[in-house]
């Protein structure tokens, strides 16, 4: 196997994620078409639009989740840090370290919260008690579970709530320092009281690194992100400023969606 | 933090993907040398013989001039013996099997379902040299009282001890097929008014016909493979059957009571046997991969509705409730249980009378030799046959499952191949593996009789039930924690690794727990690559007798019936525990399991939420 070069992310720049001319298929399935849009650094971007229509499937070309489906073929260009993912000399470990998921059903591990919360630096290396404490420390506060969690820290994750799950599976994200947060409907199994933290968390993280989060739910979508980018069957149809998005849209689909008249 | 990883990773994940590969090949590597090797060591008889005076050959007379007639080697008598007792088997313990699944799924109380279930599991781990056992000291005498020629033995002893011993296979499959068939068919039927065994006989069994027909397949092959059972109760003359009564001889007795002392022509006689009880086995199986293939629409003649030539004149058809046949064949299924059950106590209880009381701390630990035989030489060689056939299946069954369910696509091509071997592997007789391993480890190999090579031999018995068990909790491994590894940066080895394997945990404990009763109770694979004798091995180079065939042994000298029942006992106290085990492993640590407990109820509360919205 021919040595690949080392990838390397540069998050220095206002735009953490480019993309252009971007087409997915799943098999004969065409499910992205032609999507133009940036992601800006240190903002939440919400990824809105009905079911089916494409946003979860961007989010994970982000970080080559889709790699996993059978089928799978990106055209186009996807540019993360500067870097463009889908080159055949990106290492995809070193991709996902950089862009985090949190998925939408909580899937801790069946292991301690400590062990799920060092998974990731264990996996890049990281060996010492010390260090590994202090990263567990730093995670688990991050996402505002350390004062709910610090005296049971051996205690299966799954023992959790589903809402502490959730927050637990970001603190696990977290742990490696990603520059990017993907977030897939992280709230819809979740009750609203579990919801509002995880919403609180965003508003925190985003002082850290860049979140893009895929919503079904539009309010959601209107409190806590940046920027929208409303898709309709495979299609970019709108994106800007949230506020802008959600007050004068220029496309009428876009209109009819946030206003309820279909999805 | 540094970030290591990547080339070093990558390329330890593709030499690990191919010793993965390498380790499910192999199963399809061991069934085409166990196949070939016997064919070919059968060829110097098939052909000083030849094939058609081997297989139509009427008389089977080994030793050189006796009487006055010249060594003839024909197997016609012992084919038409083992398709008798297997046909015999298939007809009682594969109609009793299908209808315990029957009554189990449809006409059962639910608390009994648990303990029926497990009486199923129990009579599918009794090993075959007890059930031989119970054949000869309890149903040969009792049938003696009814017999014309005054011999217990024969068709009718052998076709009962087999069904016996088929049912737990016919049922388990039976019962899965049916348990496949969508709920909505029986709904459907009742919903026209039939009643739940009118729905039952008439919509969810013939829905579930293909896998009912597999089941007895599979039965057929077991029955047409089974040795020290039948050994003991079927008379082992081998003249052709003329009643229920006649002593016959199936291919699988010929192989083992001759072997001992055979030579020169007449060993590669039995050898050849060997192969054609193999094609037979290995016809069925592939009769089961037609049976199973997915079948495509045939078209089908269309059949025209034939309608009276009086319909338009005739008034409308009379209903009227119907049904009488259908619930008899219910209080059938439920007598089918009854009377399994019946069997099955009758054999415990019997076996635990006459054992229980001959166990004492002497007979398990004292010491062993031709001066008075005891179970110590068995303790000794059964560890450490555990011991040699868990550390070679064990490795090779784990990678070659993680290559089927984590590497490959499901349901590809490879993987139905890869699965149609190994369930190969595991339709085989034991007695093959047994002669395949004589002749391959004991005598090409050198290591003679020993523990060593019945230890090897083992492992190829047990490597099935590993792959499939641990492959099978592989797959019921939920995809989001793969999903979750990988999204953190994680290969795919560490992945598997770290976080499948370990929630697939009660899978492998299952399959070693289950390869353990086998081992325990394993005695035709034996005899001719451990050996059987009766003294402790010092070294697993030096032969040693496991329980079942320690139990062989003093049933077959006759003056130790006593140490017989006892080792019966205490096989049938390993049967039990062995049981309790896999059900309580299932138990613990099905507990540890992704989506448990508090966040089942989380999940389902969300879900909830999610629908009032």
């Amino acid at each position: 196997m021919k040595e690949k070069t080392q990838t390397v992310f540069d998050f220095s720049g206002d735009v953490a994620v480019e993309i252009s001319g971007l087409d997915l298929y799943y098999g004969t399935f065409h499910a992205l078409k032609n999507i133009n849009t940036r992601m800006m650094r240190n903002k939440i971007t919400a990824l809105i639009g009905p079911s089916g229509c494409g946003k979860s499937t961007l989010l994970k070309t982000l970080n080559r989740m889709n790699d996993l489906v059978d089928g799978c073929r990106v055209e186009g260009t996807v540019k993360v840090g500067g870097t463009d993912i889908y080159d055949r000399r990106t290492d995809v470990a070193v991709l996902r370290k950089s862009v985090g998921m949190v998925f939408q059903r909580p899937n801790p591990f069946p292991m301690s919260i400590y062990d799920n919360i060092s998974y990731g630096p264990r996996t890049f290396g990281v060996k010492k008690k010390g260090e590994l404490g202090e990263i567990v420390e730093r995670s688990l506060k991050a996402a505002n579970l350390w004062d709910e969690l610090k005296d049971q820290l051996h205690k299966s994750a799954l023992a959790l709530s589903g809402g502490q799950q959730q927050r637990l599976c970001i603190a696990r994200a977290l742990a490696i320092k990603p520059e990017i947060l993907l977030m897939d409907e992280p709230t819809s199994a979740l009750d609203p009281i579990s919801t509002g933290k995880i919403e609180e968390l965003c508003e925190s993280l985003k002082e850290e690194l860049t979140v893009v989060i895929v919503t079904h739910n539009m309010q959601q979508a209107a409190r806590i992100s940046d920027d929208t980018a409303f898709f309709l069957l495979g299609e970019l149809i709108e994106s800007g400023p949230t506020e802008k998005i959600f007050s004068s849209p220029e496309k009428e689909q876009t209109l009819n969606y946030i206003s309820g008249r279909f999805g | 933090m540094k970030v290591t990883a990547s080339s070093t990773a990558r390329r330890k994940d593709a030499a690990a993907k191919v010793v993965f590969a390498a380790s499910a090949a192999f199963s399809v590597f061991a069934v085409f040398a166990i196949v070939f090797y016997i064919i070919y060591e059968s060829i110097p008889a098939l052909s000083e013989i030849g094939v058609f005076n081997f297989i139509f050959g009427t008389l089977w007379a080994p030793t050189k001039e006796f009487l006055g007639v010249s060594e003839r080697f024909g197997i016609l008598p012992m084919i038409v013996g083992t398709l008798c007792v297997s046909a015999g088997a298939l007809l009682i313990g594969g109609v009793a099997g299908v209808f315990s699944a029957i009554c189990l799924k449809a006409f059962c109380p639910k608390k009994l379902k648990g303990p029926i279930i497990g009486m199923i599991n129990f009579l599918a781990g009794i090993p075959s040299i007890v059930y031989g056992f119970f054949g000869l000291t309890v149903l040969v005498p009792a049938l003696m009282k009814i017999s014309d020629t005054g011999s217990g033995k024969g068709i009718l002893a052998s076709s009962l001890i087999l069904g016996m011993m088929i049912l737990p296979t016919v049922t388990s499959m039976t019962k899965d097929a049916l348990d496949a068939v969508p709920g909505s068919y029986h709904e459907g039927a009742l919903a026209l008014g039939a009643t739940p065994q009118q729905a039952m006989f008439k919509v969810t069994v013939p829905a579930a016909k293909s896998g009912i027909v597999t089941g007895l397949v599979l039965g057929l092959g077991r029955a047409v493979g089974e040795t020290m059972a039948v050994m003991m109760v079927a008379g082992n003359v081998p003249d052709f059957p003329t009643g229920l009564f006649s002593n016959i001889r199936t291919l699988t007795i010929n192989m083992v009571a001759e072997m001992g002392y055979a030579e020169g022509l007449h060993r590669q006689a039995l050898i050849a046997t060997g192969s054609v009880l193999l094609v037979i086995v290995l016809a069925l199986n592939f009769g089961i991969g037609i049976a199973r293939r997915p079948k495509k629409d045939r078209g089908g003649r269309s059949r025209s509705v034939k309608t009276s030539e009086h319909a338009a004149s005739a008034s409308a058809p009379v209903f009227r409730k119907s049904g009488k046949g259908c619930t008899a064949l219910k209080y059938f299924s439920i007598v089918c249980v009854v009377a399994v059950a019946a069997a099955l106590a009758s054999l415990i209880i019997f076996i635990l009378v006459k054992g229980l009381p001959n166990i004492s701390i002497e007979f398990l630990f004292g010491e062993s030799g031709n001066a008075g035989m005891t179970l110590r030489p068995a303790f000794v060689t059964t560890g450490m046959l555990i011991v040699i056939a868990l550390a070679i299946a064990l490795p090779i069954g784990i990678c070659a499952a993680i290559f089927l369910a984590e590497y490959s696509k499901r349901n590809s091509r490879l993987v139905r191949v890869i699965r149609l071997f190994t369930e190969t592997l595991s339709g085989l007789p034991s007695i093959i593996f047994g002669f395949f391993g004589m002749l391959l480890f004991c005598e090409l190999m050198g290591m003679q009789y020993s523990v060593l090579a019945g230890g090897i031999t083992l492992s190829l018995m047990i490597l099935p039930t590993i792959i499939r068990s641990t492959e099978e909790s592989l797959l019921s491994v939920d995809n989001a924690l793969r999903e979750a590894s990988l999204a953190l940066g994680a290969g795919k080895l560490r992945t598997v690794f770290r976080v499948v394997l370990p929630s697939a945990l009660s899978g492998i404990v299952t399959a070693v727990i289950l390869s353990i009763g086998r081992i325990v109770g394993e005695s035709a694979a034996l005899i001719y690559t451990a050996g059987a004798v009766s003294y402790t091995p010092q070294s697993v180079m030096d032969p040693g007798s496991s329980f079942a065939v320690m139990m062989w042994l003093f049933a077959g000298e006759g003056m130790y019936m006593d140490y017989a029942y006892a080792t019966a006992a205490v096989l049938l106290i390993v049967v039990a525990l062995i049981n309790l085990a896999v059900v309580l492993v299932k138990k613990k640590l099905s507990v540890k399991a992704f989506g448990t407990s508090g966040s089942r109820a989380a999940r389902g509360k969300a879900d909830r939420t999610k629908e009032t919205k």
